[in-house]
């Protein structure tokens, strides 16, 4: 019985015409956001191949050897220079001040916030510890340079204007949040029952948190002070306003010195010619900060997938 | 959690009783167990003290910017060095500029052309800044206009300035004044950029930053929101999706100064686009684009499955399920993470640095190919000045950043409490 009247047909066929549009608008929909997900594959060539390109015409000009030995860093002076160690050396100089504020402060406020405090007292101080992290880092640099670096000058004799002490100081502060959030993370994911069962075998708190709780969350407190140290390299600001300018290698904290980020700044806001070796200069210094803190981000993820202890 | 925490209170509570059983111990071992009770207590008193240093150096750095924005200065007059009365011209403005230009000795027609004229009344308010003051020396609340060209004597803290009031008013000279400044105050939202600090304002960056920052919603909300619809709801899961995942989280670990010499190399160099707001708000979407995404994924992510399937089962398509289905439901998550993603846009200042914002603009921005400056980057400029008035301006400049971003938090937590309320 095949009395398909034309009607019918027409309404069929109509109906198919509206399915394949649909199926039409349905496929633009998702290759349109395909091309968003593909802007951010494009970032990272993007910068990937404008470090290289730019670090390999700068290598042309000056000797690769020179870069990583010279020890004086001078593309601005008559007399030109290109040795990164001064910069590399004040970028650590201040990272490992605002270390050594930063891992034990952001460590103890977690271990308060997960085995001390009550859980409205967490709700209330988390969001407060995150505001530190908000700031502006330019704020943060104010602050060094006009309120921080006086301070330490009438307790210290000796200390520049500029110098890496109050930078790492306060920049401390800032990776205070980072440090605490992702080791915080990291110890309340410890099951309450390995807490129990120390407890039960007569272990003190001291001990549960020392012995059992810092253990077993290891991986991801080790991950949070990678985390913030990359942090502290790669911060520009801080450095730039309170740290100085100043590239000299030394790991004297209360003399100036200059990060590779403030030469960055330095070297972009000041008025060489776009295209000669001193501007070109800057992406080298780039290229280096970059692998450093994509090393680090690399390494602080690995850690956590890999020593990660899964509890069920 | 508090089930849980109520059992683990117990658990301490039993293992406390069984250790002090009478009997089982020692005199000795009693001790080594209060010891270390003690010890346990300590720990969390020395793991307290970090928090309440963090906090204190907030609260700190909220004061001494705060201390910082009023000072007392004494003025020497470059034109007049009148004040003039409140209850003369109560709604300031050109009432008090024809007062100043009188007391100049301007005939009143003279006084009239100005005014009227716009040119010229665009020159007198250049080099004019026309500010109530609270304490004067001619008596409290009075107006003082202040020129360009005005000298500077002293600038004092507003404390030490008050407590040695009466000793600067005893200093000063013939025609010079003496008032507590306040530098944040409705004038400074009012005047653009200047090289002399008293008339400068932060209007120029006010309007810089919104630009740039309405700029960067409408570029990374669809690109950000639009990655993580792809990842979570179209992309098949395998190397292709995983590599972006990977990508975008290192992407999100990339320092912003990183972000800056693309910026300037892309869009600035390459694209032709010169220090614009365009090539900023370019810059700053790349920045923000990995939290946005991340964030977006996670409030996707929370949307459950069973109303996905319950959608398809009823035989909507995909963009049908996840345009009125998923993304309603994401809504307040998406917009939470992307308010603060914002946030971080307007405190950037490193790449803006490097994509040329630092050039010193005194005029309003005309379109998204003009100069520019945003506010963190005046704050830079301003500190850089190094003169003891160019950090009042920036103390004021920073109070107002502030208080912008604590509203922005502010509203981001509320959108996240009024979501979790209505669940």
């Amino acid at each position: 019985m095949n009395a398909p009247g034309p009607p019918r047909d027409v309404a069929f066929a109509r109906e198919l015409h509206r399915r394949g549009s649909r199926r039409r608008a349905e496929r633009l929909i998702g290759a349109s956001l395909q091309l968003a997900a593909l802007v951010s594959v494009l970032t990272t060539f993007a910068v990937v191949t404008v470090f290289a390109v730019e670090t390999f015409a700068f290598f042309r000009e000056v000797s690769i050897v020179e870069f990583f030995t010279a020890p004086t860093w001078t593309p601005l002076f008559l007399d030109t220079s290109y040795g990164i160690a001064p910069l590399v050396s004040g970028t650590l100089l201040v990272t490992a001040i605002a270390l050594l504020v930063g891992l034990p402060f952001g460590l103890g406020a977690a271990v308060f916030l997960s085995e001390y405090a009550g859980d409205r007292t967490r709700r209330r101080i988390v969001p407060l510890l995150e505001v530190l992290a908000g700031i502006p880092t330019v704020v943060l640099g104010y602050f060094a340079l006009l309120t921080v670096t006086p301070l330490i000058r009438s307790f210290v004799a000796g200390v520049d204007l500029f110098n890496p002490l109050s930078a790492g100081l306060v920049m401390g502060f800032m990776i205070v949040p980072t440090v605490s959030s992702v080791s915080l993370d990291a110890m309340r994911a410890v099951p309450t029952a390995m807490r129990e069962a120390a407890y039960g075998l007569g272990a003190s708190k001291l001990h549960v948190v020392l012995r059992v709780v810092i253990p077993a969350a290891l991986s991801g407190i080790v991950a949070a002070f990678i985390l913030a140290m990359s942090r502290a390299i790669g911060e520009t600001m801080i450095v730039t306003l309170a740290a100085g300018q100043m590239p000299n290698l030394h790991f004297d904290p209360r003399e100036t010195i200059a990060t590779m980020t403030a030469f960055i700044v330095q070297a972009a806001t000041g008025d060489q010619p776009a295209g000669s070796l001193a501007a070109r200069s800057l992406y080298a210094v780039g290229a280096t900060l970059f692998v450093m803190t994509l090393l680090l981000n690399v390494i602080a993820q690995r850690v956590v997938r890999r020593y990660q202890e899964v509890y069920e | 959690m508090n089930p849980e925490s109520g059992r683990r209170s117990a658990t301490v509570a039993a293992s406390r009783e069984a250790r002090g059983a009478v009997g089982l111990m020692d005199e000795a071992g009693r001790a080594r167990v209060r010891r270390q009770r003690r010890a346990g207590r300590a720990l969390g008193v020395l793991a307290f003290v970090p928090v309440l240093l963090s906090l204190a150096l907030i609260a700190v750095l909220l004061l001494d910017t705060t201390r910082r924005v009023v000072s007392v200065q004494v003025i020497e007059p470059y034109a007049s060095g009148q004040t003039f009365a409140f209850a003369q011209a109560p709604f300031g403005g050109d009432a008090v500029a024809r007062l100043d230009m009188r007391a100049q000795g301007m005939a009143g027609s003279e006084v009239d052309t100005v005014l009227s004229d716009a040119e010229e009344r665009r020159r007198y308010y250049g080099r004019h800044r026309i500010e109530l003051m609270w304490r004067t020396q001619d008596g409290p609340l009075r107006w003082v206009v202040t020129h360009q060209r005005d000298g500077r004597v002293t600038d004092v803290d507003l404390i030490a300035g008050l407590l040695r009031w009466s000793e600067l008013r005893e200093g000063l000279a013939d025609g010079q004044v003496l008032a507590v400044n306040p530098w944040l105050d409705a004038g400074f939202f009012e005047r653009n950029a200047s090289r002399a600090p008293v008339i400068a304002g932060l209007r120029t960056a006010l309007v810089g930053t919104l630009w740039v920052t309405g700029l960067v919603i409408l570029l990374a909300v669809p690109l950000g929101v639009g990655t993580a619809l792809y990842l979570e709801e179209y992309a098949r899961r395998g190397r292709w999706s995983r590599f972006l995942e990977v990508n975008i989280r290192n992407l999100a670990g990339v320092p912003s100064i990183i972000y800056g010499i693309l910026g300037l190399y892309v869009f600035v160099r390459l694209m032709n686009l010169g220090p614009t707001i365009l090539a900023a708000a370019l810059t700053l979407s790349l920045l923000i684009l990995p939290v946005v995404v991340i964030a977006s994924r996670e409030a996707i992510r929370a949307v459950p499955s069973s109303l996905r399937e319950a959608s398809y089962g009823l035989g909507a398509t995909r963009w049908q399920t996840v345009s009125r289905v998923v993304l309603p439901r994401a809504v307040p998550g998406i917009v939470t993470g992307f308010i603060l993603a914002i946030a971080r846009a307007i405190g950037e200042t490193a790449p803006l640095l490097l994509v040329g914002a630092a050039a010193f603009v005194p005029y309003l921005p005309d379109g998204l190919l003009s100069t520019y400056t945003v506010v963190p980057v005046q704050i830079y400029s301003w500190v850089s000045e190094a003169k003891p008035e160019f950090y009042r301006l920036a103390s004021a400049a920073i109070l107002t950043l502030l208080g912008f971003l604590g509203l922005l938090y502010a509203v981001a937590n509320w959108v996240r409490r009024w979501s979790e309320a209505g669940r």
